[in-house]
């Protein structure tokens, strides 16, 4: 009972960061309708950009996590502008292979640059633990919740408060109307393709100090972030919330019923069963 | 292009390994290429005919190489017996990930899909007493001989999977020209009208998916045999057989019978020899230019070289080189 | 009157909030022509998804020659001898307008049958000249038609026009209603919707008016005519144009 109980507050922390970094998977379909296969790897990026921030300039990861964000949001804002701005209109296909290829393209990238040895940081509460009853919090665990729970918040406001998100959403329910209230729907498309490649990129930087960072990393992530989108609906940010949070508690409480080998089996035919069953979300499809 | 000129194709293909050394890389590459677009063939009644991306073949190639490759350990079963086996499983497997799956469309689809090849990978790497896991799997070594399928030197085996590639193109033909290709296009087309024509659509693509998995899983059989050794990230990997497999497709040029060979003979000599040029430069250029085509060919003709042809006066003349 | 071909009783259809089938129930004679008229949204266009298996209905029975059609697919449903057009036009826009009606043609030949009679289906309707192009380069009249020769391809007992004469002039219109009468000539019972009123009331044997998804009235054209209510709900308007 204790062990699940602990497996459940494990899950949650974990399922904040999912959370986190499945938002920019959905944010970009949801406005742009556009599967990002290659979303994962933004994540990677992110974990490298907070890796060498720590081990040159000295800053924390958990700081590294708002540079992390900051640069590959330029970064998606850039391939958004030259690439991803040609394939809207065009069929699945060309979109879904354009992803993929990017997949290929920033992985190796990433391993001519910066090479395939795995890539740790050393902080000083790495192994601290605190004490809840009879459950212990752990610290990188919590850290990366509260970070977690902080981006959220700011990406709710964002929005929901801000002209920008609000001129976003109008955008990704009808660039039509929404150009004709003189919203600028190309400029939208790279505002929100930058926000998400950079909310993956935050929450790549923020598990950093219990991870280890290597080229081919976001390939474990893949399809973690597929199935958070989907249990919460594509395109729905609220659901990713949700979704992020039941996936990292069926991962963390699955460890204590299959071997961990199996883990990401569960995941998978989860993954698979509501695709069939309710392709559009179990919260349904509206955001 | 006319009968004569596949004819004259087919002959070359068939010659050229006899002015090849027998035991050389190039025809170790052209096995290859042969083999890849056999694979893209079988997936362009499904991703091309159907429309449907799937991103999970590797689930049935994987399951074809692994399932004759544990029967001939165990057994001593001939592979030619293990590629009908593959042919029943592959078509088993499809059918099973075909009835949840088929009513997805378009990135739905290609998600469902991937994530079957990846439950596939995990089995395979966890059920190592069947399969040997993460350490992989080898072909044992025997007598040479053809009910074994053992033969000295790279000409059988090239000649085994031309054969194979002329199989599931025929295969591709028979049903792009009959009544299910018809059949499919309606589905990829208008599905409530192909319904209310009297189309059976969820059968249709059953169909479609049943065949496609059942050749690429024969397919994997010979893989096996043609490599030797594989483990379970090889054979049902995204990236190097699912992705790939679609890839032979969609750069050749998708739904048309010459588009996966074309692409398997472009793509795969230019990745085995940009492999072998630069690896050792630089681990990873090859694959990032790899990536960069596919990404600048999306972006300048989502057809294919196929839809290219036509405005660079640019003729796939020869099946083979 | 011998045994109704189709025969339709209780049927009933809600959507949501909408009630858009209410207690529908009719019988068509064979080889009949019978139309089907009401103000948009009344809900002729859910009957014949309701009949074509499109649409599940909530209640009721439809019998075609003594089958149930009701929870069959729609495949099964054309295959049974009911086949219906779509009143947005609903063609293979890539295909050929040949491929097109011989899709149609294979639920009963092979390929090489299926395409002679589609020829024959394209002739029927006037297209046979331009079957080689693609479907989705044709104007709307022509796609109207092209779905009339697709459905006769799959050889219906019974066929479910769903205003396929919306943007006809007036000589397509008389060519479409003569082969409609030809039609029944060969056997076909046929049912229409049309908003045309003039068309239906020199095409129909007899017709059903429904309006927010009841039906008001039924019987000859001129009885229609002469229908109070329908009159009120629907042809007053027509008429006082």
């Amino acid at each position: 009972m204790l062990s699940l109980a602990q497996a459940v507050l494990d899950g949650v922390m974990i399922g904040g960061v999912y959370a986190v970094i499945s938002m920019g998977l959905t944010l970009v379909f949801g406005v742009m309708g556009i599967v990002n296969f290659a979303q994962a790897q933004f994540l990677m990026l992110g974990m490298f950009v907070a890796w060498f921030a720590w081990r040159f300039l000295g800053i924390d990861p958990l700081l590294g996590s708002f540079l992390a964000f900051g640069a590959i949001f330029a970064l998606g804002w850039a391939l958004q502008a030259t690439l991803f701005r040609r394939v809207l209109a065009a069929p699945p296909v060309a979109q879904i292979f354009l992803t993929v290829g990017l997949i290929i393209v920033l992985e190796n990238s990433a391993l001519l640059l910066f090479g395939s040895e795995f890539r740790s940081v050393a902080t000083p509460y790495q192994t601290a633990s605190l004490r809840l009853g009879e459950l212990f919090v752990n610290v990188p665990y919590l850290a990366a919740f509260l970070l977690s729970v902080v981006c959220g918040g700011l990406l709710w406001w964002f929005l929901d408060r801000s002209w920008f998100g609000r001129a976003m959403r109008a955008t990704a329910q009808d660039p039509m109307a929404a150009r004709l209230m003189g919203i600028d729907a190309a400029r939208m498309h790279r505002l929100a393709f930058g926000l998400g490649v950079g909310l993956s990129a935050f929450g790549g930087a923020a598990i950093l100090p219990y991870l280890t960072v290597y080229p081919t990393v976001g390939s474990q992530f893949s399809v973690l972030m597929f199935t958070v989108v989907v249990l919460g609906g594509l395109g729905s940010i609220a659901g990713a919330v949700v979704g992020g949070v039941a996936v990292g508690v069926i991962q963390s409480v699955s460890t204590l019923v299959f071997p961990i080998q199996l883990q990401n089996l569960v995941l998978f035919l989860l993954f698979i069963a509501v695709l069939a069953l309710r392709p559009e979300g179990l919260m349904g499809g509206s955001r | 292009m006319s009968r004569a000129l596949v004819a004259l194709a087919l002959l070359a293909a068939a010659l050229l390994p006899l002015a090849l050394e027998s035991e050389g890389y190039a025809i170790h590459v052209l096995t290859l290429a042969l083999l890849f677009a056999a694979l893209g063939q079988a997936w362009n009644i499904v991703g091309g005919l159907a429309n449907q991306m799937s991103l999970g073949h590797a689930a049935f190639f994987g399951i074809g190489a692994y399932a004759a490759t544990i029967l001939q350990i165990r057994f001593g079963l001939s592979p030619w017996l293990g590629l009908v086996v593959a042919l029943a499983l592959g078509g088993l497997a499809a059918a099973l990930i075909s009835l949840p799956t088929m009513r997805l469309r378009g990135h739905y689809f290609a998600l469902a899909t991937l994530a079957c090849g990846e439950v596939m990978r995990v089995i395979a790497n966890t059920a190592a007493p069947l399969t040997g896991g993460p350490a992989g799997i080898s072909v044992p070594f025997g007598a040479e001989g053809v009910w074994m399928m053992r033969f000295e030197g790279g000409r059988p085996i090239y000649w085994l999977m031309l054969g194979a590639l002329v199989v599931v193109t025929v295969v591709f033909e028979v049903i792009r020209r009959g009544a299910l290709g018809y059949r499919l296009r309606a589905v990829r087309e208008n599905i409530a009208a192909a319904e209310a024509i009297g189309v059976d659509t969820a059968r249709v693509k059953l169909q479609a998916a049943v065949i496609s998995g059942a050749l690429t899983a024969a397919l994997g059989v010979l893989y096996a045999q043609f490599n030797f050794f594989f483990d379970p990230d090889t054979v049902f990997g995204v990236a190097s057989i699912s992705v790939r497999i679609a890839l032979m497709a969609i750069i050749g040029g998708i739904g048309t019978a010459a588009g996966p060979i074309l692409g398997a003979l472009i793509v795969i000599p230019l990745e085995e020899f940009a492999n072998a040029a630069l690896s050792d430069r630089a681990a990873g250029l090859s694959q990032l230019v790899y990536g960069a085509v596919l990404i600048a060919m999306v972006l300048v003709e989502p057809r294919g070289l196929m839809a290219l042809r036509f405005s660079w006066t640019f003729r796939p003349r020869r099946a083979s080189a | 009157m011998s045994a109704p071909i189709l025969s339709v009783s209780g049927l009933s259809k809600r959507f949501g909030g909408l009630q858009a089938l209410h207690d529908i129930s009719f019988d068509v004679a064979r080889t009949e022509i019978l139309g089907v008229i009401g103000p948009n949204g009344a809900g002729k266009t859910t009957l014949f998804n309701n009949l074509a298996g499109l649409h599940r209905p909530d209640a009721g029975t439809i019998m075609l020659d003594g089958v149930s059609l009701v929870g069959l697919k729609p495949h099964r449903i054309a295959g049974l001898g009911l086949t219906k057009t779509f009143q947005n036009v609903a063609l293979f826009a890539e295909s050929s307008v040949l491929d097109n009606v011989l899709i149609g043609g294979l639920l009963r030949h092979g390929v090489a049958e299926a395409r002679a009679f589609a020829l024959h289906c394209l002739e029927q309707v006037g297209l046979a000249g331009i079957a080689q192009k693609q479907a989705g380069e044709l104007s709307f009249p022509e796609r109207a038609r092209v779905e009339v020769a697709r459905a006769l391809a799959t050889q219906p007992k019974i066929l479910l026009l769903d205003e396929v004469m919306a943007a006809l002039n007036h000589a397509e219109m008389e060519a479409l209603m003569a082969l409609i009468r030809r039609l029944r000539e060969g056997g076909l019972t046929v049912i229409v919707i049309e908003h045309h009123m003039k068309a239906m009331l020199a095409l129909c044997d007899r017709i059903i008016a429904i309006s927010f998804g009841r039906k008001l009235a039924e019987g000859s054209p001129a009885e229609i005519a002469r229908h109070p209510e329908v009159v009120a709900a629907y042809l007053g308007r027509a008429h006082a144009v």
